[in-house]
């Protein structure tokens, strides 16, 4: 038996999970969203993955990505190495993609400023 | 001095743990003792005050552990070879104001300081006060400099641009029926002591002046001579006038050894290079008694003395606009600190404190709980509405004082060219500006036994520092910023400080270009949020101005690492 | 000197004014925001972590493009914004203000008709809350050590401690991990974790980071950079327990002690604050006690979530555009010991207050608790909570016009928190 907090509300329902053959059994949960959390938790847990790419422009030492979708969370310190050897060299925005469909996982690593773009003004 | 007498007074409290014998002109004290407060027990009981005759302290003691001084983690050649005409070793308050008073003659003057920045330890980690001497009587040299020097802090404040108020001193009594001793001892200060200025007010003047202070007061003495000035800020404007007027400031320098023949040094040795002074002047604070040891004439102990300070939020800058303290007369033990009070600082903040512990560890400015908590207790007495919930910083410093409580300014007793300037503790920071004429002559008369020393005509008195923003109207601001833009870019949000005065900080005579340094002669990261929004911004611009990376930057000292590089190294290469 | 009037003038180009200033523009005022930074979007321009907007949006954004959503809308009404500007004063003139500004250009004074406060919140430094020893380098809070990592690019740390479970101090215990430092655990002084829950989960479990509650730093050490850090447990009064004391090597500690509303430019202007929130005391309009001084976001109260920032503000930026000097008729809401605080602290009956937002933190961990209004004792309205945190903010909508309250209504809210399940 695996135990897990269920994070999809501030209850934080403490949950029971066992295996009965193929199926889970999930207990402890309030609510239905605790039982597919727990499944998810299971059997494919994911997660989304935030952090900053480094640029060639001096007053934006580095710009800030995130993940286009969720990728499991085994794959974090992996595309965090991708993302690692990744230099931004053109003036791209937000929603473009830093990294096209990182390491085959259905994702890509996308900028999420504008910051680039804006007038290469004074920083402070 | 009855050397029996004492013999006999040291036998009777620590049985033959303890030895005394009269060597060259010093009390020296031997042996071994448990405690560290045992071995001040001691030497203080046969200090005598006023005395030519010093107290040496040799007693081992099993709380004291071997700390060697810190000195800068390198060595280089910078000062190697240099022959100045007088070497100070020290850059406290008394350091870089005797290097400054040099500088009214054609000499070459060198200034070193082992530190990364000037008044980094005691000068910089006191309260500010400009003593009125009210506690001083006849005798000692402390009372033959404070009256002249507290006189002398106008023009000297003005002359080097340094913020300095004369906003008076009171001393509060609670007991009503002190009243007539109190009268007597304030006029015998007066008329015998000639603290001309003070006087007893009764307790209404004083809550008509400021009424935030104990209700409870019956009467108090009243010093309007006393003030406030930045401590540090008093003590780099010195050192600017001082490299303004030809003089070398040399920092990260510490004074190793020194060759010591037929009573004369020959040469200094330091991590940065051999100096070979005509005469060496010796304001090292706390390590004063081992620069003397080292030019093979000690015959003084210093007993370090620690002191913790609160400073409050500017808010609180409102309850008072003087210096005030509680008195509690106490029948035992002496005190040698004022005993803290609470003062408004030159920069509008209050500053609670400081406390005094005798301590072995000279060099120790690590904060306690305790310190803050003693120093506020007693002083909610003097202001009811003090709350440690107000305070936005505290530091500790480490007093110099000698035995005998008095400083030694005098020529070496064994070693001829030498001059000290040692024991310097409170009013020290007070007694700088005439304690450094005299020392300067004293080197000038020294000098002048075998050279001829001219006055500096070319001597210019007038430092200017970096302009104050936040002081002015808007429209001497609108024309300032006209000059330069930078100093409409406001950088510390809670001190109102720009990027302009920032800069000019760094182009200043002595350039510090650390964060630290920045904080100390333009204030960013001074007030409440104590450089959480700023610190970044200061460490770019000088990253910037250094032309380097930010990882190149210090807190202050060569070690005090701020960020240890990019987080992305960029390895691999993938462009995007 | 420039010299320019507004219906209302926004100080803060964060979450919250920017809603401030669309809002009030939206009202029909003539709005100018002033920024003191160079960029608009205030601290979530470093906060690029996800999990902003949900409520807002829908969405799980990052920081920046929370606040970019906002600032493309304030651009496309070409709203008045300077940045890079800092006001050093507001005085109060004839039935407006005049905001006095430095800026490259020189000063500036705007007059305003109204202002809306959005200044924001800072961080509770070290020193506030007694940590001693020595000063070395590598001390930061989380929000300069989240500049410094997620706007400069530099790493302050390779290994750290980090105090205080506040989500901020979470967000960086992940933010560090990725980035290659070693992050030895989180502690807290109280004996509940300050953050979210599922920041407690995705920041520090996943990433094997211990949190130890009841634990405190007591001590750090280190002359040049930071060397070792004194961990102590506490008691249920949060005071070291002698003896409990240990040593850890680390180049850094990372606090994450609380947040502070600024309230420095509305105190200037004798706006009267509450001890409870640290922020100025306001109506359902988020008027301050200052007649045409509206506040708003996190300069009003700490919030947990950015989307409640951006809805809070567009009130105040509403009311600043529609504010006419007028008699007050104000109540005052009670508030139970089991509350932590409330916003608004009171309701001018003079205005319309059918749909009042209310903001409230419980004070303790409770089940199944039960918060009841009662108007001069008698109870008009009631909500269950199955669950209830301090770290959790709570939000309510009530029509207060409909409850017959006068100037001399006793309002009380009390929370009445149930030990058993009910």
């Amino acid at each position: 038996m695996t135990e897990l907090t269920c994070i999809v509300c501030p209850r934080s329902c403490k949950l029971q999970i066992s295996a009965d053959k193929e199926t889970l059994i999930v207990t402890g949960n309030a609510c239905k969203r605790g039982a597919v959390f727990a499944q998810n938790e299971m059997t494919d847990p994911r997660r989304t993955l935030c952090s900053t790419v480094a640029t060639v422009f001096p007053e934006a030492p580095v710009l800030p990505v995130r993940v286009s979708d969720e990728i499991p969370k085994a794959k974090i310190f992996d595309v965090m190495r991708e993302i690692n050897r990744t230099v931004v060299k053109t003036r791209i925005g937000r929603g473009d993609v830093v990294i096209k469909n990182v390491l085959g996982l259905g994702a890509d690593v996308i900028a999420t400023s504008d910051l680039l773009k804006e007038k290469a003004g004074e920083t402070s | 001095m009855n050397l029996s007498k004492c013999s006999k007074k040291l036998k009777k409290r620590f049985g033959d743990a303890v030895t005394l014998s009269l060597e060259n002109q010093s009390v020296v004290l031997r042996g071994h003792l448990a405690t560290w407060a045992q071995v001040i027990e001691a030497c203080q009981s046969v200090a005598e005050k006023n005395s030519a005759i010093h107290v040496v302290n040799d007693i081992t003691c099993d709380e004291q552990t071997e700390t060697p001084m810190r000195v800068p983690g390198f060595t280089d050649n910078t000062v190697d070879g240099a022959a100045p005409d007088v070497l100070v070793i020290g850059g406290g308050i008394s350091g870089a104001s005797i290097a400054r008073e040099l500088t009214k003659w054609k000499l070459d003057v060198l200034l070193v300081e082992k530190e990364a920045d000037l008044a980094l330890q005691a000068s910089g980690r006191n309260d500010g006060e400009v003593h009125p001497g009210i506690d001083l009587g006849k005798g000692s040299l402390k009372h033959r400099y404070i009256r002249r020097a507290n006189r002398m802090f106008g023009d000297v404040c003005s002359e080097l641009d340094v913020e300095f108020h004369r906003i008076g001193q009171y001393v509060l009594f609670q007991n009503n029926a002190l009243k007539p001793l109190i009268g007597l001892y304030c006029l015998w200060r007066k008329y015998h002591d000639g603290i001309e200025d003070t006087k007893l007010i009764s307790g209404s003047q004083l809550r008509a002046q400021e009424p935030h202070l104990q209700p409870g007061t019956k009467f108090a003495i009243w010093n309007p001579s006393a003030g406030v000035v930045c401590p540090y800020g008093l003590t780099i404007a010195y050192a600017e006038n001082a490299v303004q007027n030809g003089a070398k400031v040399s920092l990260h320098t510490a004074v190793l050894d020194m060759d010591v023949k037929n009573g004369e040094i020959c040469s200094v040795k330091t991590n940065r290079g051999t100096i070979f002074p005509k005469l060496v002047i010796n304001a090292a604070g706390v390590f004063a008694e081992d620069v003397a040891a080292m030019a093979q004439d000690r015959f003084f102990s210093i007993h370090p003395r620690r002191g913790t300070n609160s400073i409050t939020d500017k808010k609180t800058g409102a309850f008072l606009h003087s210096i005030a303290t509680v008195k509690e007369l106490s029948v035992h033990g002496k005190n040698h600190s004022k005993g803290g009070g609470t003062m408004r600082t030159a920069h509008g903040n209050l500053l609670v404190g400081p406390d005094a512990v005798e301590t072995f560890e000279k060099e120790n400015t690590a904060t306690n709980r305790e310190s803050i908590a003693t120093v506020f207790k007693k002083q909610k007495i003097t202001m009811p509405d003090l709350s440690e919930h107000d305070i936005i910083t505290y530091f500790t410093g480490v007093r110099a004082p000698t035995f005998e409580e008095d400083y030694i300014i005098e020529r070496g007793r064994r070693t001829t060219n030498l001059i000290h300037c040692a024991g310097i503790q409170s009013p020290g920071l007070t007694t700088a500006p005439a304690v450094a004429e005299d020392v300067a002559q004293m080197a000038v008369d020294f000098l002048k036994e075998k050279q001829t020393v001219e006055q500096n005509q070319a001597f210019n008195p007038i430092r200017k520092g970096v302009p104050v923003l936040r002081k002015m109207s808007d429209e001497q601001r609108e024309e300032m910023i006209r000059k330069n833009p930078d100093y409409g870019v406001i950088i510390c949000r809670c001190e109102e400080i720009s990027k302009g005065e920032i800069l000019d900080a760094l182009h200043a005579p002595i350039c510090v270009p650390t964060v630290d340094g920045i904080k100390k002669r333009v204030r960013p990261g001074m007030g409440r949020c104590q450089g959480g929004f700023c610190s970044p911004l200061v460490t770019k611009i000088i990253a910037d101005f250094l032309d380097e990376p930010l990882s190149a930057v210090r807190k202050s000292s060569p070690a005090s690492v701020i960020t240890y590089g990019k987080t992305k190294q960029n390895e691999g290469g993938r462009d995007a | 000197m420039k010299n320019e009037s507004y219906d209302v003038v926004v100080i803060g180009g964060g979450p919250a004014g920017l809603a401030a200033a669309i809002s009030a523009h939206d009202s029909g005022a003539k709005v100018l925001l002033l920024e003191r930074e160079a960029r608009l979007g205030g601290i979530l321009k470093q906060c690029i972590h996800d999990g902003f907007g949900l409520i807002r949006f829908g969405e799980k954004l990052s920081g920046p493009e929370y606040a970019e959503r906002y600032i493309d809308e304030f651009h496309a009404r070409q709203i008045a914004a300077v940045t890079l500007t800092f006001v050093t004063k507001i005085e109060k003139t004839g039935s407006g203000f005049t905001v006095h500004t430095v800026s490259r250009n020189g000063v500036a004074r705007y007059r305003a008709a109204a202002l809306v406060l959005a200044t924001g919140c800072r961080e509770r430094t070290a020193k506030q809350v007694f940590i001693h020893g020595t000063r070395p380098a590598g001390v930061f809070t989380a929000g300069t050590a989240q500049h410094f990592t997620n706007l400069l690019g530099e790493l302050p740390t390779k290994r750290c401690v980090i105090l205080g479970s506040g989500d901020i101090g979470l967000i960086m215990a992940r933010r560090l991990t990725l980035e290659g430092a070693e992050v030895l655990g989180v502690y807290e002084a109280k004996p509940t974790p300050s953050g979210l829950t599922r920041n407690l989960h995705q920041c520090l479990y996943d990433y094997d980071i211990p949190l130890y509650l009841s634990h405190t730093v007591t001590r750090v050490f280190g002359t040049d950079r930071l060397e070792s850090v004194e961990i102590s447990e506490v008691d249920e009064h949060m005071t070291p327990i002698p003896g409990t004391e240990q040593r850890l090597d680390c180049d850094a500690l990372i606090l994450s002690v609380g947040l502070i509303p600024e309230n420095e430019l509305a105190e200037s202007l004798g706006v009267k604050l509450d001890p409870k929130t640290k922020g100025p005391v306001c109506d359902g309009q988020n008027m301050t006690s200052v007649d045409g001084v509206f506040s708003c976001g996190n300069a009003l109260h700490v919030n947990d979530l950015v989307d409640y920032v951006s809805e809070n503000a567009a009130v105040a930026g509403a009311a600043a555009a529609a504010y006419k000097p007028q008699k007050r008729k104000p109540v005052e809401i009670h508030i139970s010991d089991t509350l932590l605080y409330m916003v608004p602290q009171q309701l001018d009956l003079a205005r319309n207050n059918n749909k009042t937002a209310v903001y409230f933190r419980a004070r303790g961990d409770y089940n199944n608790s039960r918060l009841a209004l009662t108007v001069d004792g008698k109870e008009v309205f009631s909500r269950r909570y199955a669950f209830l945190r301090p770290p959790e903010m709570e939000k309510l909508e009530l029509d207060f016009d409909g409850m017959g309250l006068t100037e001399t209504s006793d309002v009380q809210f009390k929370l009445e928190p149930q030990t058993e399940k009910g």
